[in-house]
């Protein structure tokens, strides 16, 4: 055992832990459980860099490992360094959901949060762990499950009902998807993702077979339902506006991109690549950016714009799957790491207007510049990084998936991606001059700036916006001299 | 193919279609909970049957065994959600609760 079996296994002992700890805590010790699952999810990151560099040191590019109890237990799980860094966002989104939720959950409500979280991140990690396609569709269940009752915790009605409808669509996303997982099966007689890679290379560019573009079929618009994507879009408003915002953070800044676009691109890559899949998730990609940033331009709920925002977001993730190739499956891996940091901000800001002013509606607001200085400014960044204004974290990312576009030969897709970013600036603009420029309404003369562990939410996530931004042009360097683009 | 195999795939489509019809085209709460359960018990014929020829029975029978488990945890989990929209609105019709712009 070295250094890295132990990081990985860590991955998910360290969930089921705090799930038994959460369990075994008394109602009157519920702020003990908070600490510890910050330390838990700040352990997951500081494991999470740490396994990066020693992939680094090492020379390679994954890991096999297992439960070392019996020999038939042994390399059962790959740890990728993609995976690394989306283990890095889960245990952020995390951290942040916690800030939230330290001020915004009901106070009976605070423990059975602590216990579903844990059980969500134990779900989403070992997603990116995973080694065969059943497992995939068991973790997807876990994730799936976790997320209808943290939304219904609250059991507001319109928790339930959108907790309903979420449900409802992920059974039937659960069902095409164990429907494709059964076609693949009837055909190859094996599930696992090296025997599969193996079958599509010896298949070359065409399977000739129904019954596989079948199961290819069911299986993408099973996760395109996780993932949120237009056809299939219609939870996701709903979920991310009436769950409590600590849970709306979860939902968009991590849960979809885990179960829908990072499962995406592990079967892209067991499919073998095909022109015909790259394409329509190109097309499906393009209508995605349009009808999300459309949608957010008329609505007129802080939560539900930021949800229409996740919604075009996930177009360009889809793009860049898409896209394919090294420089597009970085790409992607980025955005999905800096749509985590900038959308947690803003649904923490969200969350800092909503302890403050008690309303999300934005007509109501306006001129919460000069009493919440703070909040005001994070969500500028956030929103300029959303946008893709150089030289924050959001435009290096588009940027690559745009560059990505153009070598993979979606010309018009990319310049299509472009334009559509200005959708992007037009309803944030809206936001922004609705929510803190403008007059102040005389309901809000007495609002104030948020504190405690909100604000330094904020805060913290915006530095990680502008380092990162700033810091990404030698991240691009280093990625180049060390042969990987 | 025998006349077997062909029953079985085609008692697969067919659950599989009553179960989204249930889904699609019902108002009431627990009949969409039942069509969820009919299309997922029409899964595991498929993967059965998968195993028959494959002659993987026993990998198809665990993966059997662990989707009948997620199965139950899923119904439950909606029942309780039913339960609770029943509680709100006084009502198992969907057309009644119509809260969210959707």
């Amino acid at each position: 055992m070295n250094a890295l079996s132990y990081i990985s296994i860590s991955f998910l002992i360290i969930p089921l832990m705090a799930l038994f700890i959460c369990i075994l805590l008394k109602r009157s010790r519920q702020n003990l459980g908070f600490y510890l699952m910050g330390l838990f999810t700040l352990t997951q990151m500081g494991f999470a860099l740490h396994g990066l560099v020693l992939f680094n040191n090492l020379k390679i590019s994954e890991f096999l490992f297992g439960l070392p109890i019996t020999e038939s237990l042994t390399d059962i799980f790959t740890l990728k360094s993609v995976s690394l860094v989306i283990l890095f966002c889960i245990g952020l989104v995390a951290l942040v959901s916690l800030l939230i939720a330290n001020k915004t959950m009901p106070e009976d409500k605070k423990l059975s949060y602590l216990r579903l979280l844990s059980t969500l991140i134990l779900g989403m990690n070992g997603i990116v762990l995973i080694n065969d396609l059943f497992t995939m569709y068991l973790f997807i269940e876990i994730i799936g499950i976790s997320s209808f009752v943290l939304i219904s915790t609250t059991k507001t009605q319109e928790g339930l009902e959108s907790a309903f409808i979420y449900l409802v669509m992920s059974a039937l996303a659960s069902i095409l998807i164990l429907t494709g997982i059964a076609f693949i099966f009837m055909r190859t007689g094996n599930v696992e993702f090296s025997y599969l890679i193996e079958v599509a290379k010896t298949q070359g560019n065409a399977p000739q077979n129904a019954l596989t573009y079948l199961s290819y079929i069911l299986i993408i618009s099973g996760l395109l339902i996780k993932t949120g994507a237009v056809p299939f879009h219609s939870w996701l408003p709903d979920a991310h506006q009436s769950a409590d915002t600590s849970v709306s953070v979860l939902l968009s800044g991590i849960v979809i991109k885990a179960a829908g676009v990072y499962c995406l691109i592990t079967v892209t890559e067991i499919f073998g690549n095909l022109y015909v899949i790259r394409l329509s998730l190109a097309i499906i990609g393009i209508i995605t950016i349009a009808i999300g940033a459309l949608f957010a331009l008329h609505q007129n709920h802080f939560k539900r714009i930021l949800a229409y925002s996740s919604v075009s977001q996930m177009g360009y993730m889809l793009l860049g799957i898409s896209a394919g190739g090294v420089l597009g499956l970085i790409g992607t891996v980025f955005h999905i790491f800096n749509h985590a940091v900038f959308k947690s901000t803003l649904f923490t800001n969200a969350a800092a207007i909503h302890e403050e002013t008690h309303t999300l509606e934005i007509d109501k607001m306006g001129g919460l510049q000069k009493q919440m200085p703070i909040t005001a400014t994070t969500s500028l960044i956030a929103f300029l990084s959303t946008a893709g204004i150089p030289p924050l974290s959001g435009f290096w990312s588009k940027l690559l998936i745009i560059i990505a576009l153009w070598n993979a030969g979606f010309i018009g897709f990319g310049i299509t991606a472009l334009v559509l970013s200005i959708f992007t600036a037009a309803y944030f603009l809206r936001l922004q001059m609705n929510v803190f420029f403008g007059q102040t309404p005389e309901s809000m003369k007495n609002v104030h700036e948020v504190g405690g562990s909100i604000k330094f939410a904020e805060v913290f996530l915006t530095i990680i916006t502008v380092a990162v931004g700033l810091g990404f042009p030698f991240i691009l360097l280093y990625l180049e001299a060390s042969g990987i683009l | 193919m025998s006349a077997f195999e062909i029953a079985v795939l085609a008692t697969g489509f067919l659950l599989i279609l009553a179960g989204c019809f249930c889904l699609m085209r019902t108002y009431h709460i627990i009949k969409i909970i039942i069509g969820i359960e009919i299309a997922m018990k029409a899964v595991t014929l498929f993967i059965a049957y998968a195993g028959h020829i494959n002659g993987e029975m026993g990998l198809a029978q665990s993966f059997i065994i662990t989707i009948i488990v997620v199965e139950v945890v899923i119904a439950v989990v909606l029942s309780g959600i039913s339960l609770n929209l029943y509680k709100k609105y006084k009502s198992m019709d969907l057309r009644n609760i119509r809260k969210l712009k959707g």
